[in-house]
């Protein structure tokens, strides 16, 4: 009973006019620190849906999702959002970083709204972590898609989330810098005791996961 | 820039709202050019009123100190009498009393020859200052030439000049008077009260120190004269000088509006220009909102958007408004400094104030519309 996040028969329904897409079908998931579980499944499975449901960004149409041991299914905006800054960090296919800021300034940015005054110094440290000591004021469009998506992650890690949710992680990234992205997910979850729950279709992550996740038209298989 | 960067760190909304800004310079300084076009306006119409009012003040003088004391026609009243003028002296605390008689009369030098107004005074220095000579305290003898008449006759003090026939020397040319007076000196000669016929008097100046003493004046005036009859007319210039004031007021409020409409349409400008950047910009706003800022952050840091394109605005336009004011009152009044007065500052807080306000009011519903955006929906490619 130590999942740091758990689904219990989640529905997600979309009313799209008329017709009614279920994304997610009575879905049951876990996870736990430290443990790193791979979502594999055809386009449009609903593995998107499910990881933002893990995340806070969307409330299932049934069922619970719980947090930490809380139940979090029916939360506020104001909420949720905290809660999000406090659990959970989101890593993206297509890195999402802001073209304005700086590397350091993007790792800073999830902290950036609140009184931190550590946060120069951890993002500082997390992106000398993720190898990227050199470029803390390079701006994203001076980056590598590798080199974005340490950024990506170093953000991801900076409020020392318990849970990694990562879209596609490697889905823009070559083979050879995948693989890199996939050993900096793996040191994370060791070292951090972090739960990392990533959707995929890149086989070699199935090397790297402690469990595979089969979403088959919104049912776990 | 430290203290820049201090400002930043300690409001990051305006960090990151500094950096949004900078992304699309051309869009972003439109937007500002907009702001200042309305803060110009704004500012520099009014200030132009200010000029406009402080030009006819100097036109009019001191009008607003004196009062004229004229028989009441109606009542069959021709003239004042030295009783009536008694009364008034007693009636006025604060200011000389001047009575005056008045005719036309034919006046030469030599072979050159005018009919003008010819005013009998005793006391004319509480009223004139003269450009060459001197005026007397009291007028026993000689004249006063009014600029106008003294250059028709090409005389100065020492001259002789002829009135009806009688010989006076000329004591002063009077300065040329600006703007309204009562009784204007410049096409007239002022002669001793005796040498006028008649016994009574067609008006009494008074010149009090202040308008207000003028307007006291006035009050008693009619208290002491028209008690039982409507003995007298009093005339108070300052009446003209509250009505020109209004007048005045009601302008600038017309200009100023006017400049608040391109002020309106810079807001519109802004307004667009908020909503296509966060339009653009949804993703972006939708990974803030997922990583754990909230929606107050995201509205704070799009009005601080909107916030700086009005203080750019407003400070540039203040600037220009400022240099418009100078030159204008250098072209008009001669007086550049006269730009630099409390009216004028007040029009200038006024238009940045708007500027701002604007900017900020048309960031409003960008603002809320990008926060309100649910990041899963702003995520989805
Ligand atoms: N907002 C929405 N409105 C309507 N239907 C939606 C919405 N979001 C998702 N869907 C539908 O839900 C289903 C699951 O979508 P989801 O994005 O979770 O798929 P996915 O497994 O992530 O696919 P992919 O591998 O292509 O990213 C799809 O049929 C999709 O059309
Ligand atoms: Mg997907």
């Amino acid at each position: 009973m130590n999942h740091i996040i758990e689904l219990q028969r989640v529905w997600k329904r979309y009313d799209t006019g008329g017709e009614v897409v279920e994304a997610l079908k009575d879905v049951d998931f876990h996870a736990d620190p430290g443990e790193f579980v791979a979502v594999m499944g055809p386009s449009g499975s609903g593995k998107s849906t499910m990881l933002n449901v893990l995340g806070l960004l969307d409330t299932p149409t049934e069922g619970t999702v719980s947090l930490d041991g809380q139940d979090v299914t029916d939360l506020s905006d104001r909420e949720m959002t905290v809660h999000r800054k406090r659990f959970i960090g989101f890593i993206f296919q297509s890195f999402h970083l802001i073209p304005t800021l700086s590397a350091l300034e993007n790792v800073e940015m999830p902290t950036l709204f609140g009184d931190d005054p550590t946060a120069r110094d951890r993002a500082t440290h997390l992106l000398e972590r993720v190898g990227l000591g050199e470029r803390l004021d390079h701006r994203p469009d001076q980056l590598s898609g590798g080199q974005k998506q340490r950024v990506a992650i170093a953000r991801a890690l900076i409020n020392e989330p318990r849970i990694l949710l990562a879209d596609e992680p490697t889905g823009n990234l070559d083979r050879k810098t995948g693989r890199s992205v996939l050993d900096l997910f793996d040191e994370i979850r060791r070292e951090d005791d972090v739960a990392v729950i990533a959707v995929t279709h890149d086989p070699q992550l199935g090397d790297y996961a402690d469990r595979t996740v089969e979403l088959i038209d919104g049912r776990i298989q | 820039m430290s203290v820049l960067d201090d400002l930043f760190r300690r409001v990051p909304a305006l960090l990151m709202a500094r950096r949004n800004l900078s992304r699309n310079r051309i869009r972003s300084g439109l937007a500002v050019l907009g702001i200042i076009i309305g803060v110009l306006a704004i500012a520099s119409l009014g200030m132009f009123g200010t000029t406009l009012r402080t030009g006819a003040t100097q036109q009019l003088g001191d009008i607003g100190n004196e009062i004229s004391v004229s028989p009441n026609f109606q009542e069959g009243i021709e003239e004042l009498t030295e009783r009536d003028v008694d009364e008034i002296r007693r009636a006025v605390t604060d200011g000389a009393v001047v009575p005056v008689r008045s005719e036309s009369k034919l006046v030469s030098r030599g072979d050159r020859q005018t009919v003008t107004t010819v005013y009998g005074m005793e006391n004319p220095g509480a009223l004139y200052e003269a450009e060459q000579g001197r005026v007397p305290d009291r007028l026993r003898q000689g004249a006063l030439v009014g600029s106008g008449t003294a250059g028709l006759l090409d005389v100065e003090p020492g001259n002789t000049i002829s009135v009806d026939g009688r010989t006076y020397r000329v004591a002063a040319v009077l300065a040329e008077q600006q703007g309204i007076s009562l009784v204007s000196p410049n096409n007239a000669v002022i002669v001793p009260i005796e040498d006028v016929n008649g016994t009574g008097y067609s008006q009494v100046v008074v010149s009090a120190d202040s308008g207000q003493a003028a307007n006291e004046s006035a009050v008693a005036i009619r208290e002491a004269l028209n008690e039982r009859e409507e003995r007298v007319s009093v005339f108070e210039l300052q009446s003209i000088t509250a009505g020109i004031n209004e007048f005045f007021g009601i302008l600038n409020a017309f200009l100023i509006g006017i400049g608040s409409i391109s002020l309106v349409v810079a807001g519109v400008s802004i307004l667009n220009v908020m909503l296509m950047s966060t339009i653009e910009r949804r993703q972006e706003i939708g990974v803030l909102r997922a990583v754990g800022v909230q929606r107050g952050d995201v509205i704070r840091m799009i009005l601080a958007e909107a916030g700086l394109l009005g203080v750019a605005g407003g400070v540039i336009g203040a600037i220009l408004a400022v240099g418009a004011g100078v030159a204008l009152n250098a072209f008009v009044l001669n007086d550049p400094l006269a730009t630099f007065q409390a009216a004028n500052l007040l029009y200038i807080v006024l238009a940045v104030g708007f500027g701002v306000g604007t900017s900020v009011l048309s960031g409003l519903y960008p603002a809320w519309k990008a926060a309100n955006e649910r990041p899963v929906e702003a995520l989805r490619k």
